[in-house]
């Protein structure tokens, strides 16, 4: 799957959305109101157990159980307050967004210069790391991650957030730097020649040239970095236990089973965790599918 | 560029390769020694040659969870790429003030699993469950069930979260797919009269052949490897009839440490994802030139 020509050709259907709705003036007509309204019922179906979430952290427990459906009697953000300092899901967000801002940093310096080495140099041994990260792409997390507990284990990095950020950063490489090279691929030679002749370092030409023209393709590589790390559960599971370094999925398992008869309150964790993600998906919707459409390729 | 006989590109290369090699490649070769060896993580490890390959051949638990993994996987082709192709069609046909329908359909898409299954969980709750509620007030209190506790319809359920969860996924492939088909083609089809339906049949989905084989592959090869959903919701149970090998491999590593034992079906579940991996991209490649996803 070719990066460039479906940027070409995602410019292109840009166009031609635009042409199409210029000259789309069709008048209101019954089947449109039924299509719209099918797709009103479809949208409410998938988001109605987001929303009866939103409802139920507002409500007590009797009110859950006797009328699950009724819209609650006050909006009072208490107990998501509650949830938040008292039931560590703002501590949990905090180690969310530090192993995850680790992971995609990482994952971008070091990706953005195994790419510009993989597509600038002809070197021993090219073919055979390009092919080890390519398998990258096809191995399962079950493939190594039994060798990898027991190694960390021995390494005394269970515990530490390095147990995280260091698989995290593993298993992003081999699509970023995938992406990334396709990229590179594209840049005209003569660009990074005439910088060599000015006398520029190999070091300088990849910071001052190769990584600005990457910046589009370092944003839909540190999209879905960030989604997979900030999503991940089973190393998360195996290699943090202290509760003060758990992330929000393994924090939230551990919230739920602390909290395991107090609805309202477990309700009202869900919505914390779930809304800002709506508010980022509306935000930076073209960008996260273009991540997704992207990291399809895995 | 010419070749190049300096150290550079190995500096360029060795930080991204050394995390690579470290946390994967070297955990891979390790798990595959363990595999024939009997291990408990910490006391003696002896060799044992291919027992735990013939063990897992025997396995009737290890079996089931295939069994059950491959219902799994054909329940979300359903739910979740022929769901999604549809969702995408729907879309396609108006693109106009869309925005607000592909959140409702993507957002579950963004949320970390486990939240998705605690939220679920509640869905299917017994007491006070939005299901068991909703058919209560259409009438319908024979089909109320314990959801994920009844052997005959846990997985089931399990794979309805999935297929909610994925159907937005592969809707996006899907709808960026459609935005490459070129817009004479469809225009001419309009004016030879073609419907919506028609042109959908018969125009659209094959011309996302590709994107349809992708989203395939993925969701079987995905589906092998899914384990938070299971893990959250049931764990396996009730009695074993969610167990899949993902759930099974973790069990037998860090509850029962059979060390040895666990890689080896970790082996077993690599060799499979692998392979199909390997044999779709074989054949992917023996149509380059289409629309691609």
């Amino acid at each position: 799957m070719s990066i460039d020509s479906r940027k070409k050709s995602s410019g292109l259907a840009r166009t031609h959305t635009a042409k199409h709705h210029a000259g789309w003036r069709a008048p209101l007509r019954i089947a449109d109101v039924l299509f719209t309204a099918a797709l009103i019922v479809i949208a409410v179906v998938f988001f109605f157990p987001m929303l009866w979430m939103v409802f139920s952290s507002f409500k007590s427990n009797s009110a859950i159980f006797a009328t699950p459906f009724a819209l609650p009697t006050e909006i009072d953000f208490g107990r998501w307050v509650e949830a938040f300092e008292v039931g560590h899901i703002g501590q949990y967000a905090l180690n969310s967004v530090i192993v995850t801002g680790a992971s995609v940093l990482a994952i971008l310096l070091l990706g953005a210069a195994a790419a510009f080495s993989f597509s600038r140099y002809r070197f021993r041994g090219r073919n055979l790391f390009m092919g080890l990260l390519a398998l990258g792409l096809l191995l399962p997390l079950q493939s190594y991650f039994i060798a990898q507990s027991t190694m960390f284990t021995q390494l005394a990095i269970t515990d530490t957030r390095w147990a995280l950020i260091i698989p995290y950063t593993a298993m992003g490489l081999p699509l970023a730097v995938y992406l990334l090279k396709v990229y590179l691929d594209a840049v005209p030679d003569e660009l990074f020649e005439a910088a060599r002749i000015d006398g520029a370092s190999d070091l300088r030409i990849f910071g001052s040239i190769a990584l600005p023209l990457l910046r589009p393709g370092l944003a839909t590589v540190a999209i879905f970095s960030a989604l997979s790390s900030w999503n991940e559960f089973l190393l998360a599971l195996l290699y943090i236990q202290d509760d003060a370094l758990k992330t929000i999925p393994t924090g939230l398992l551990a919230f739920s089973s602390r909290y395991v008869t107090d609805y309202g309150l477990l309700f009202s964790a869900l919505s914390i965790v779930t809304l800002p993600m709506i508010v980022i998906y509306i935000v930076f919707n073209k960008q996260i599918v273009e991540g997704i459409t992207a990291g399809s390729v895995k | 560029m010419k070749p190049n006989r300096t150290v550079t590109p190995y500096l360029f290369l060795v930080p991204a390769m050394g995390v690579f090699g470290f946390a994967v490649l070297f955990p891979v070769i390790m798990t595959f020694a363990y595999s024939f060896t009997e291990w408990n993580g910490y006391g003696a490890m002896v060799f044992v040659g291919i027992d735990n390959y013939v063990k897992a051949a025997q396995d009737v638990l290890f079996r089931d969870s295939f069994v059950h993994v491959l219902i799994y996987i054909a329940i979300t082709i359903v739910l979740e790429v022929v769901v999604g192709l549809v969702l995408a069609g729907l879309v396609s046909v108006r693109r106009r003030g869309s925005l607000w329908f592909r959140v409702a359909i993507f957002t579950p898409v963004m949320l970390p699993m486990v939240v998705v299954a605690v939220l679920w969980a509640f869905v299917y709750n017994n007491d006070f469950g939005l299901l068991n509620a909703a058919l209560q007030s259409l009438g319908l209190e024979d089909l109320q069930r314990v959801w994920l506790g009844d052997t005959s319809t846990a997985l089931i359920a399990v794979s309805v979260v999935s297929g909610w969860v994925y159907a937005g996924f592969y809707m996006t492939i899907f709808y960026a797919a459609f935005n490459q088909v070129p817009t004479e083609v469809i225009e001419a089809a309009r004016l030879d009269g073609a419907g919506e339906w028609q042109l959908f049949r018969s125009i659209k989905v094959p011309m996302i052949r590709n994107a349809i084989t992708v989203a395939l592959l993925l969701c079987i090869t995905g589906g092998f490897q899914g384990f938070d959903l299971f893990y959250v919701m049931t764990n396996g149970g009730p009695y074993g009839a969610t167990e899949i090998p993902t759930t099974y491999l973790v069990k037998s590593v860090f509850t029962f440490q059979n060390v040895g034992y666990g890689s080896a079906m970790a082996v077993v579940l690599t060799v499979v994802v692998v392979g199909l991996g390997l044999i779709f991209t074989r054949v992917n490649r023996e149509k380059p030139e289409e629309v691609r996803s």
